[in-house]
């Protein structure tokens, strides 16, 4: 994994994270919009373009495709070429892509805040966009598969973040095409939305997180790998288990008993190549954690949300635990530990790592840079644990028929005041993140101007 | 010969794999015709009806409304009628449970629209459960209706005089449909009747709480 003499010119890389840092702080401020209308349900209210229903899709997709896709595309700009000993295939396909996915991510804001929906979630992009999306993945193929099949002779045995990569590449395209074909109806519409989103998050994020965690990891620490042997058995693990989980979205739910029961046994499974990762990772981190900067902080931290958000996964899937928790505001404690807590924090540290050697100077301030850790973190988890406490109660009450649901919602306006409390901390650190990448970006910076 | 080391075989075992997944939870459900029967009461959607699932759609209704009353005991009598319900409109006082959902209910549905969380209540069965005017002073101020409700209110569905559009009327016709492809109220009542009159014979007519119907699950 030692760099050769290559010159990299990194202008894909480079462009690709400012924009996706840029769709961040877009897709957080939506978050935070809705997050403060669970206080004040009329705040900002009467506007049908920014209504809850309509700027919802805006900010999920906002934050998959805007912000954490499009980050971790960048970096795989970055990192694929030196993985594979010389230049990325063609820098201008590279902006090319950008390019595409700049128009994809402003023209689902426009159409998603005028209501042109495909109504399922995470699949909500219209047939034009979707088509878009189908060619700006390609694009970006063609450049990686190129790049990994031209690799230099000493490459030849692959480092494990390209099979996530080639793995990801395949998995998206398949899930986005199947996903998106307008021939389901009923029921069966609602397994294949889970098909794709429960793997929109365990065969696109998931190994592209830990694509990027699997290169960073040795990198920002300078220790070894801790184990190839762990790390093949988590990808195949990976890549034969997470399709069969869809339908634990849907337990109790009126598709067969025995697709719900797959769905469970499987999801249990899944513990093999999260536990098998999580050990890689923490032993790839041995010995740094106390001596570690803010970029060693958030990979510790995102290996720990990793591990603890997808031991929650396999018990939701559990009937007793889905009974309780299924359909409240625990799940959205949950998905934000998985999207934020886990593959933001990777992403975070990748852009941190990347950032520097990209620009050839260091960012503008570490202390900011560590003020980004804290609040991220210390935001997330009072976003998390309010949602957590408050849903599990939600989900208590709601098994209680003679507690009427308006009550059960009036119950959650203590958790719901935490959480608009945390999401502006969290919106405060993502600034600070922007802030330090942007000036780092404009060079001349002085780092003692940032210590206020 | 390693096949980490050749990205073209990796590939190839990778698409296998995710086929095998795919057929059996999915290609194997799609070709199950249970999933596609429509229930003995299903009626596609009328024009107006559908236009107001159109309504639904683009205004995000499924990201905080469910659509699935699941095969739990807590919630076929959340979602069923309560006694104070059957006793005004029907004259009886009993707990009507509403059926789980059932697949050919939805055989219609295309986008479904099952939905995922509940920031309010579930609609699989809320059709029948309010009138018509109920539901578009719900729509215009959701908190005159229900206090405490964190639901928008939707303005753009009323014209200046705050008189509903046809927008507002089809929404609420697509609100009313929900759940009548499944005729549990009538034949609830008709049950909880049937049994009431079977115990009046017997012995004291007073208030008699009747069993809830026993209706299979989803499976």
């Amino acid at each position: 994994m030692t760099d050769t003499a290559v010159v990299h010119e990194d202008t894909s890389a480079r462009w690709f994270i400012y924009t996706s840092v840029t769709f961040f702080l877009v897709t957080i401020l939506i978050g935070v919009l809705m997050a403060t209308r669970f206080v004040f349900p009329n705040f900002l209210g009467g506007v049908a373009a920014i209504s809850s229903g309509r700027i919802r899709p805006i900010h999920t997709n906002g934050v998959l495709f805007g912000w954490l896709l499009a980050a971790n595309m960048g970096l795989a700009y970055f990192v694929v070429p030196r993985l594979c000993g010389r230049k990325l295939w063609s820098e201008k396909l590279g902006l090319a892509t950008l390019g595409l996915w700049v128009i994809i991510i402003l023209g689902a804001v426009v159409t998603l805040a005028s209501g042109d929906t495909q109504a399922k979630e995470y699949l909500e992009l219209d047939t034009t966009l979707d088509i878009l999306v189908t060619i700006a993945w390609v694009m970006f193929s063609v450049n990686m598969f190129a790049t990994i099949a031209t690799r230099t002779k000493d490459r030849e045995q692959m480092y494990v973040t390209l099979w996530y990569l080639m793995g990801t590449l395949l998995w998206t395209a398949v899930l986005w095409i199947v996903g998106n074909l307008p021939v389901y109806s009923g029921v069966n519409d609602a397994n294949v939305n889970w098909w794709f989103g429960h793997n929109a998050v365990g065969l696109i994020f998931t190994p592209m997180g830990l694509a990027m965690a699997y290169y960073f990891i040795p990198k920002t620490t300078g220790n070894p790998l801790y184990s190839h042997k762990l790390s093949i058995i988590g990808f195949w693990t990976i890549a034969f288990l997470y399709i069969w989980n869809g339908a634990h979205h849907i337990i109790f739910g009126p598709i067969p008993t025995w697709l719900q029961t797959v769905a469970i046994l499987f999801s249990i499974s899944l513990l093999i190549p999260v536990w098998t990762a999580v050990t890689n990772f923490y032993g790839t981190l041995r010995g740094k954690w106390t001596q570690g900067n803010y970029i060693v902080k958030f990979l510790v931290a995102g290996t720990t949300f990793y591990l603890l958000t997808c031991f929650q996964g396999p018990m939701h899937s559990l009937r007793t635990v889905n009974q309780i928790v299924s359909k409240t505001d625990w799940i959205i404690g949950h998905a934000h530990m998985a999207v934020f807590g886990a593959f933001s924090f990777f992403a975070m540290a990748g852009i941190y790592y990347t950032l520097p050697r990209i620009l050839k100077r260091p960012m503008y301030s570490d202390r900011l840079g560590e003020w980004h850790f804290w609040l991220s973190f210390v935001g997330f988890l009072g976003f998390a644990v309010s949602l957590w406490i408050g849903g599990f109660v939600q989900g208590l009450q709601w098994m209680n028929y003679t507690i009427s649901f308006l009550d059960t919602v009036k119950a959650m306006q203590p958790y719901y005041v935490v959480r608009l409390f945390s999401a502006l901390i969290m919106i405060t650190a993502q600034l600070l993140f922007a802030f330090n990448v942007f000036r780092t970006a404009r060079g001349g910076g002085n780092p003692a101007a940032a210590m206020a | 010969m390693k096949l980490e080391a050749k990205a073209f075989l990796l590939v190839l075992a990778v698409a296998a794999f995710m086929f095998l997944g795919t057929y059996f939870t999915m290609v194997v459900p799609l070709t199950d015709r249970s999933l596609s029967t429509p229930t003995k009461d299903a009626k596609p959607y009328t024009e107006l009806e559908l236009k107001g699932k159109r309504i639904y759609e683009r205004e995000g209704c499924m990201y905080c409304h469910t659509q699935q009353v699941r095969n739990l005991l807590e919630e076929t009598q959340r979602y069923g009628m309560g006694e104070e319900e059957t006793f005004k409109r029907f004259g009886i006082r009993a707990l009507i449970q509403a059926p789980p959902s059932q697949p050919g209910e939805y055989v219609y549905d295309q986008p479904h629209l099952l939905g995922t969380r509940r920031v309010g209540p579930d609609l699989a069965r809320v059709g029948g459960k309010y009138d018509n005017t109920w539901h578009l002073n719900h729509l215009r101020d959701p908190r005159s209706t229900s206090p405490g409700s964190l639901m928008p209110a939707y303005s753009w569905l009323f014209d200046r005089a705050g008189q509903p559009t046809d927008e507002a009327f089809a929404l609420v016709a697509y609100l009313q449909k929900l759940g009548t492809n499944y005729k549990w109220r009538e034949e609830g009542v008709e049950q909880a009747r049937a049994l009431q009159a079977k115990r009046a014979g017997a012995a004291d007519p007073a208030q008699q709480q009747a069993p809830p119907p026993t209706q299979g699950g989803a499976q």
